[in-house]
């Protein structure tokens, strides 16, 4: 009894395990349509999902209703469209009208019902994709393309036009991994070109109904593009070819041209082109010889040469009487000279060579020691004066041969020379005959410039007598310094004319011998027009005479310096006698006031007289060839 | 010399002057169609054609939007089918019916189409005015497709004037509005209703797309359909 209830305890407690471990029997879970399409817009399927037959056998059943009528039909194919799916022929298939759609699981225990679908044939459609896509290589003028053709799938009527497809194709080369996407509208042919050459394509193509889905992408075409690209090669060996030819065609022009081309492109820097320089000679290093070298041995040139090219500015001296005329050559000279040795301030035209007295000097003292040889006397410093005065008296001796020659005033340069060079005095004590006195001049102006050459002494004359017209000009308190680097040197400057004058008047010169009465002549002043104004100085032995006296003791001075204000810084050496004879200045004929300071000394020593004097005029400071420093000193008068 | 002028240019243009003076293949009637250059049979069936497109396309859009915003559920989505006031129209809904009838009937059956959605659409018009958070994009398209589908109609009245030679069709809006007849009772619900009619509407446009397009591959086999 117990025993037995327990034991069949226990076995219903296993059946009912058993029961429970082993699968569930249950009415099967809701199936669901995934879903329907057409792909005609003729007929359509259906698909669904069924869900857990609950361990029973499960049967599907789909059921439709159209929109208009309650009458509840069953799918008539099941088996068509594949398992789990439902399709609908033509016969069944209505458009614009809706269909409601259950699918209901069926197995021992109980049925499932799916939630209804509404769907319309109209806006399902998706078709099948297109068939027969057929690729082709087409030529066109060497440059090869695809041609892709296709039908629309072979169930959709568009030949009536009861569904419009419009068609897609892609398009990629074997070995890459994006599509390229082109349209083709409703056409059924497609061109793809931009082809690579020797390339491996594949190509697609799928269709869409004008309100629907997409198709399903066709079966890949296989299609390979020849090498085309020895076309595209030819053509480039060609270019290159002609190029190459070209290029050495132009390498070798400019090969052969290679030396006007450097001309052109660097031109040659122009290397000195002096008449006898040397580049050898500057290489090495010997200036001596370069400048040697350089020296012409016909220059200044022999020929006539015109000296109206020099240019230079002239002296106008306007003379107002003829027989008035005397020159102060001593004075001027040896102002000028004096001048042009201390000078440094004035450098103007004319007056160059005046400055560079070292060059100038040396050529006078040269010319001059062989003259003076006879006349030297104990002390030097007289030799030197004496032989300077000397100079100077030769040198007036020879303007007093070459005569007076007029004023030449045609040009309306300066020459106011000749003529003024009236005889001069003659103070040497030792006369010197015309010829010797000539024939110094002429070693005078030779020694004094080599670049002035002149033919004949008659030049020689001019050029001396230029020299003068000089030494008038310029206003200087009577030194004895001979002037006469500087006024050799503005004799080569000096004027053509001048030397043209004498020239021509050379001849003439002697024809005068009636002036040799010693006149002399001031320069008063130097107007606007650059006119030298001269007056005649009054005889006087007390003052020029006593300056000239060379027994008396040379009296000379020597130009100190100039200092800023013009004014000329005179330094008397007073030989012999202690006393330093203070020469009033004739104020009026000259300028202004000039004040004079005197030093006297003692000693044997030349004395120096420091005069001063103070410009008067503006005007008169600038003269013609820049003399002015002279020119406006008040006429000195030294002891 | 401008005697010369003047004689050149009228010879020039003297076949302008027969042609202004003879009145070309157009008929008045009413005084709707006057006077008018011919226009091709064929181009006038494609620019049917392709205002039935734009309308569809449209009506599709207006559709779709009604029903983003306004009915959210699926089931409701489902209703709607029963109540189309075109469903009384004799109109042929298989392609084997519509491939059976003649170029008249479909005509005849497109123009019967658009006259019957005119009277709706401005009632919808009206009704979707009236809402509060109707969107300015939805109230557009319906009111432009409403337009456009009065035009379509005096598309189709020439094209059936010039393919049929039928007379002037008279574009009678007398007929009661189909509205009433199909004012569904249960359909009280105003948003309903007027999914309703977009919905209906929009397939009306499809059909009526689709007709014209197969009476367009009937009347041309040049066009080559296929």
């Amino acid at each position: 009894g117990a025993m037995m209830r327990k034991v069949i305890l226990l076995l219903l407690l296993l059946c009912f395990t058993a029961h429970t471990r082993g699968k569930l029997h249950s009415p099967p879970a809701k199936p669901g349509l995934t879903s329907c399409r057409s792909p005609e817009k003729e007929t359509f399927t259906c698909w669904w999902k069924p869900g857990s037959d609950g361990g029973l056998p499960t049967t599907h059943a789909l059921y439709y209703r159209k929109e208009s009528s309650e009458t509840v039909y069953e799918c008539p194919d099941y088996h068509t469209a594949g398992e789990n799916s439902c399709f609908f022929n033509k016969n069944d298939t209505s458009i614009w009208v809706n269909y409601n759609i259950t699918v209901v699981a069926t197995n021992a225990l109980g049925r499932a019902f799916s939630d209804p679908v509404e769907i319309d044939v109209v806006y399902i459609v998706k078709p099948n994709p297109p068939e027969k896509v057929t690729v082709t290589v087409m030529e066109d003028k060497g440059w090869p393309f695809l041609r892709v053709s296709w039908e629309p799938p072979h169930k959709a009527d568009t030949r009536s036009g009861w569904i419009t497809l419009i068609y897609e194709l892609r398009v990629k080369l074997e070995e890459e991994i994006d599509w390229e996407m082109h349209l083709a509208g409703q056409q059924k042919m497609f061109n793809i070109f931009s082809l690579r050459s020797g390339g491996k394509y594949l190509v697609e193509v799928r269709c869409k109904p004008d309100h629907g889905f997409w198709s399903e992408w066709s079966s890949t075409s296989y299609i390979k593009v020849p090498d085309y690209f020895h076309r595209e090669k030819s053509t480039w060996i060609l270019i290159t070819v002609f190029s190459t030819f070209t290029f050495l065609i132009l390498m070798w022009l400019l090969h052969m041209n290679r030396h006007n081309l450097k001309h052109c492109i660097l031109p040659p820097v122009p290397g000195p082109k002096i008449k006898g320089f040397d580049k050898q000679l500057l290489k090495n290093g010997k200036s001596n010889q370069i400048f040697s070298a350089l020296v012409v041995p016909d220059f200044p040139p022999a020929t006539s040469s015109n000296y109206e090219d020099f240019q230079v500015e002239y002296l106008e001296v306007y003379v107002r009487r003829e027989q008035e005329l005397v020159l102060e050559e001593s004075k001027d000279l040896h102002n000028s000279c004096l001048k042009s040795e201390s000078s440094t301030s004035d450098c103007d035209s004319g007056r160059g060579s005046c400055d560079s007295h070292t060059l100038l000097m040396a050529k006078c003292r040269e010319a001059k020691e062989g003259e003076r040889q006879t006349d030297r006397e104990c002390s030097p410093m007289r030799t030197e004066a004496q032989r300077r005065l000397k100079d100077w008296e030769e040198e007036a001796l020879n303007y007093a041969h070459a005569g007076i020659v007029s004023l030449e005033m045609s040009s309306g340069r300066v020459k106011t020379w000749p003529s003024v060079f009236s005889p001069l005095p003659r103070y040497s004590s030792s006369p010197l005959d015309q010829q010797s006195s000539l024939q110094m001049a002429k070693q005078l102006s030779l020694s004094t410039s080599s670049y002035l050459t002149q033919p004949g002494h008659s030049t020689k004359e001019a050029l001396g007598q230029s020299y003068w017209d000089l030494c008038l000009s310029s206003k200087q308190p009577h030194l004895l310094n001979p002037p006469t680097p500087v006024c050799r040197e503005l004799q080569a400057h000096s004027d053509v004319n001048i030397s043209s004058i004498g020239h021509k008047r050379a001849p003439a010169g002697p024809r005068s011998p009636a002036l040799h009465t010693t006149e002399y002549v001031e320069v008063q002043r130097v107007d606007n027009k650059d006119t030298l104004l001269l007056q005649p100085v009054v005889q006087g032995c007390g003052r020029m005479g006593g300056c000239f006296q060379m027994p008396h003791g040379e009296v000379y001075s020597k130009v100190k310096g100039v200092d800023s204000d013009n004014v000329l810084l005179l330094q008397r050496e007073g030989m012999g006698e202690d006393r330093c004879p203070c020469v009033e200045q004739e104020t009026n004929e000259v300028t202004g006031s000039c004040h004079k300071s005197c030093t006297v000394s003692t000693t044997q020593k030349p004395s120096g007289c420091i005069y001063t004097a103070v410009p008067v005029r503006d005007e008169m400071a600038t003269m013609a060839n820049g003399y002015v420093d002279t020119a406006t000193m008040c006429t000195l008068h030294t002891c | 010399m401008r005697i010369i002028q003047r004689g050149v240019w009228a010879v020039l243009l003297w076949p302008n002057l027969l042609a202004s003076s003879v009145p070309l293949d157009c008929r008045e009637e009413q005084g709707i169609l006057s006077r008018c250059p011919s226009i091709s049979q064929e181009k006038l069936l494609d620019r049917v054609i392709e205002h039935a497109e734009l309308i569809y396309r449209v009506s599709e859009e207006s559709c779709s939007l009604y029903e983003d915003m306004f009915i959210p559920l699926q089931f409701q989505r489902n209703q709607v089918g029963y109540a189309c006031i075109t469903k009384t129209l004799p109109v042929p809904s298989s392609k084997n019916e519509i491939q059976q009838i003649s170029d008249k009937w479909l005509l005849h059956s497109v123009l019967m189409l658009v006259q019957s959605w005119i009277e709706p659409l401005v009632y919808l018009q009206t009704s979707l005015d009236r809402y509060n958070a109707a969107p300015e994009m939805l109230l557009n398209k319906t009111k432009w497709v409403s337009e456009k589908l009065i035009s379509l109609e005096q598309g189709v009245v020439v094209l059936i004037k010039k393919m049929l030679d039928e007379g002037m069709l008279t574009i009678n809006h007398s007929e009661q509005g189909l509205l009433q007849n199909g004012v569904q009772p249960q359909m009280l619900e105003s948003v309903m209703r007027d999914y309703t009619l977009l919905s209906c509407f929009k397939k009306d446009a499809h059909k009526m797309e689709a007709f014209l397009k197969l009476l367009k591959c009937r009347q041309t086999d040049r066009y080559n359909c296929s």
